[in-house]
């Protein structure tokens, strides 16, 4: 019996949140939704989840400061997908040198996120 | 009261001067009570709203997000979108709540790309809020205007472009802007077309603004830019010559080479920039010739470009402005001849440093 895959979700838009949270629900994963970094790394570290989606610009803790936390404080290697918006490809960067596994840019579709999810977590 | 009384009258023993600061003070006390009444009301009044608008928000995006996975695999609406679509044209003739609810679209549209976000654009029209946005661009005010046509461009109104296309010369510089993006968002290179008729100068953040909605399009159509080389507004000479340069316009080879004679300097060094990253060193004859009578900024500009075009017949040219007043130009000039691996470099040492100091 395959338990249900946790995925941490910090993102500041509620209706981005409301929706990925149905989408991937209906696949069979359990989400936990964070709406700034704080909240993403207290679900982190309660929770441990198999995947991390998480917004760069965040209140209170970012994006990166997810990244660096979960890689060096907690020492995890648990894979990440950091959302970006145009114009922050230089951030993008900094994200794989701390530790990212994938990227998507906004605006994307969800469709495609699943698909990447779902690789990820094979 | 009584003492009141004698207040009031030990006033009218005071000087007038007297009298009249403390009569001002009396009505700005009044004022200050009246005002700070009405202010506590209008927080309350606001902090209500707020509360509403929270709660509104959270029914809309539940709706929202049911509706874009209740639909099937046909064009046609479900029954549950149905429903959700009758019950948001209620809400949509109330002015407070339809705020709300394109607030609740947009907030999804601009984070979300393919079907689901195709969805958005479909429910944006059959709630009937093109209608809404569609009067927005008859109103007086430039902001509604403004608030308009960000609306049509976010949802990917491509029909109404000729109405959008009337602000083209709006007096505010927002509504002027808005036009823009929406043209270029929803057609890419043949939105440019507005820059034929553009009275008013673009400025600097618009045209970075419009590059870069013009990469993320992807288009490959590049359009002509010679006739923007041509125009009479320089703002838009600078921005062609920016399109050149990121679209690698060879073929305006003629019409960049003209422009070195443009009467604006800020066109000039802008020509200078692009033929340079064109790699159109046919340029430098021509600069090399007049490099005497050309401002500063415009031979600063000419030397950078040669510091990656250099040859050694450039030398003697070189030598001659080796000692120009500007020691930014004696420094590439400098760099210049260092690169060309000129020989008797080293030999002017003590020479080099007092150019470079004096």
């Amino acid at each position: 019996m395959s338990t249900i895959k946790k995925i941490v979700l910090a993102e500041d838009n509620s209706v981005l949140s409301l929706l990925l949270k149905f989408r991937l629900e209906k696949e069979g994963y359990k989400l936990l939704i964070a709406v700034n970094g704080k909240q993403a790394i207290e679900l982190i570290e309660e929770y441990n989840p198999e995947l991390i989606l998480t917004d760069i610009m965040m209140p209170f803790v970012s994006g990166l400061e997810v990244i660096s936390h979960v890689r060096n404080k907690l020492n995890l290697q648990t894979p990440i997908i950091v959302f970006s918006s145009a114009g922050q490809e230089e951030i993008v960067i900094k994200a794989f040198d701390l530790g990212a596994t994938d990227f998507m840019s906004k605006p994307f579709s969800p469709h495609e996120l699943v698909i990447r999810i779902k690789r990820l977590l094979l | 009261m009584n003492d009141n009384l004698h207040i009031f009258e030990s006033l009218k023993h005071y000087p007038l001067t007297i009298q009249f600061v403390w009569a001002l003070s009396c009505l700005f006390f009044i004022f200050i009570i009246l005002l700070t009444i009405y202010l506590k009301y209008l927080r309350s009044h606001l902090r209500v709203n707020e509360k509403k608008e929270a709660k509104y928000q959270e029914v809309y995006e539940s709706h929202l997000v049911t509706y874009l996975y209740a639909g099937n695999d046909n064009e046609v609406f479900s029954s549950e979108q149905q429903v959700i679509i009758n019950e948001l044209k209620k809400d949509v003739a109330d002015p407070f709540k339809r705020k709300i609810i394109i607030s609740t679209l947009l907030k999804l549209r601009s984070e979300i790309s393919g079907e689901i976000g195709e969805s958005i654009d479909k429910l944006y029209i059959k709630l009937g809020l093109l209608r809404y946005s569609l009067a927005k661009l008859r109103n007086k005010k430039w902001d509604v205007i403004a608030t308009g046509i960000r609306e049509l461009t976010q949802f990917k109104i491509k029909a109404v472009h000729k109405m959008v296309l009337n602000n083209i010369n709006h007096p505010k510089r927002e509504v002027r802007k808005e036009m823009q993006l929406y043209l270029v968002h929803l057609y890419g290179f043949n939105g440019l077309e507005f820059l034929n008729v553009l009275e008013t100068p673009l400025s600097e953040w618009d045209q970075i603004q419009l590059l870069e909605i013009l990469q993320l399009n992807n288009d490959t159509q590049v359009a002509d830019i010679k006739p923007w080389l041509n125009s009479s507004n320089d703002s838009i000479v600078i921005f062609a010559l920016k399109l050149a340069k990121v679209y690698n316009q060879f073929e305006a080879k003629e019409e960049l080479i003209t422009l070195l004679n443009h009467n604006s300097e800020d066109v000039r060094i802008n020509v200078i920039s692009a033929l340079s990253h064109l790699h159109l060193f046919e340029a430098t004859t021509i600069l090399k010739n007049n490099f005497s009578e050309r401002s500063e900024e415009e031979q600063i500009a000419f030397l950078k470009m040669m510091e990656n075009v250099y040859e050694a017949s450039d030398k003697p040219f070189l030598l001659e402005h080796v000692h120009h007043k500007n020691s930014e130009i004696r420094l590439s000039i400098m760099e210049i001849l260092k690169n060309i691996n000129f020989e008797e470099y080293t030999l002017y040492d003590d020479d080099i440093k007092k150019i470079l100091t004096a």
